[in-house]
């Protein structure tokens, strides 16, 4: 093996390792802010904590349809969307900040943010 | 690689072939239901073709191939969206394969892949980080990256055999 190729690939095997360790290595705090953005506009901020009762709620976004979004306590997720491709139901429930919901044709975005510690802060 | 360049008519013929072959592997590929998840996760197995072009026709080729791939794999899948997510992929990765080209021996080349498919999945993630005007969107960087690397050294490997295969068939011809 040649040189260049020697350094081709300790190049990828940085970067995987780095992607695995950031992945595997990254506090997996329940963060309990879901912020719904739709083109990056806030359309509602929930916080999960506060949740007694499972509901759900609708959003409209670029594309036209909607996407119906289930919020329960500590977690959320898209339940229906009108899109062809449903990545962004089949993905899930999500309670944790490592990966936020998108849908991209209808520039739908479900961020949870680490709410914890402010809001322990405040409580305290 | 050790074919006579084709001119004219031999040149339109072999680049409209291997147009056909990609775009039948990705409409086959977009029946498939996803892997993973997660956007913008796939095998790719259309860069293939792209991979076996860039190296044995040459760049100008492969982006040729590459550009009506990509339009028409829009059109037929009726998501002229996609368009611009594999546009951005697309070309950055063929400037990355265009670049290796010159650093990889012939029997090295499916190195070039995983180093491409990063490239498209950064340009991916750049264009959606247009799309939904956030830069939140790369928080998908890290999951990217694996999965690239991992379908990019697939594909490589299958554009090394194929290669191999088609020289071995062209001497002997």
């Amino acid at each position: 093996m040649t040189r260049n190729a020697k350094i081709v690939l300790a190049g990828l095997l940085v970067i995987a390792l780095a992607s695995a360790a950031f992945l595997l290595l990254h506090p997996r705090e329940e963060a309990l802010i879901a912020r719904i953005t739709v083109d990056n506009k806030v359309i509602q901020e929930i916080d999960l904590s506060q949740v007694r009762e499972p509901y759900t709620l609708s959003v409209t976004g670029y594309a036209g349809f909607s996407n119906t979004i289930r919020v329960e306590h500590g977690r959320i997720c898209v339940e229906s969307a009108g899109c062809p491709d449903q990545i962004c139901v089949q993905q899930g429930w999500v309670s944790d900040d490592l990966i936020p919901i998108v849908c991209l044709p209808n520039h739908l975005m479900i961020e949870l943010t680490g709410g914890g510690t402010s809001l322990d802060a405040a409580a305290g | 690689m050790t074919r006579p360049p084709a001119k004219g008519a031999g040149r339109i013929a072999r680049l409209a072939l291997l147009t056909a072959i990609a775009l039948t592997i990705f409409m086959a590929e977009a029946q498939l239901p996803p892997l993973v998840p997660i956007q913008g996760v796939k095998l790719g197995l259309a860069n293939i073709v792209t991979v076996y072009a860039v190296f044995a026709l040459g760049p100008a080729d492969a982006m040729m191939i590459l550009l009506c791939r990509v339009f028409l794999g829009a059109v037929f899948s009726g998501q002229m969206m996609t368009l611009f997510f594999s546009l951005s992929g697309g070309l950055l990765a063929w400037c990355a394969m265009s670049l290796l080209r010159f650093f990889l021996t012939e029997k090295q080349l499916w190195l070039s892949s995983p180093v491409a498919a990063v490239c498209h999945n950064i340009g991916q993630l750049l264009a959606a980080a247009a799309v939904m005007k956030t830069w939140a969107v790369f928080a998908y960087l890290p999951w990217l990256l694996i999965s690239g690397i991992l379908t990019g050294i697939f594909t490589g490997l299958c554009a090394q055999f194929l290669i191999e295969r088609l020289n071995h068939i062209f001497r002997s011809s």
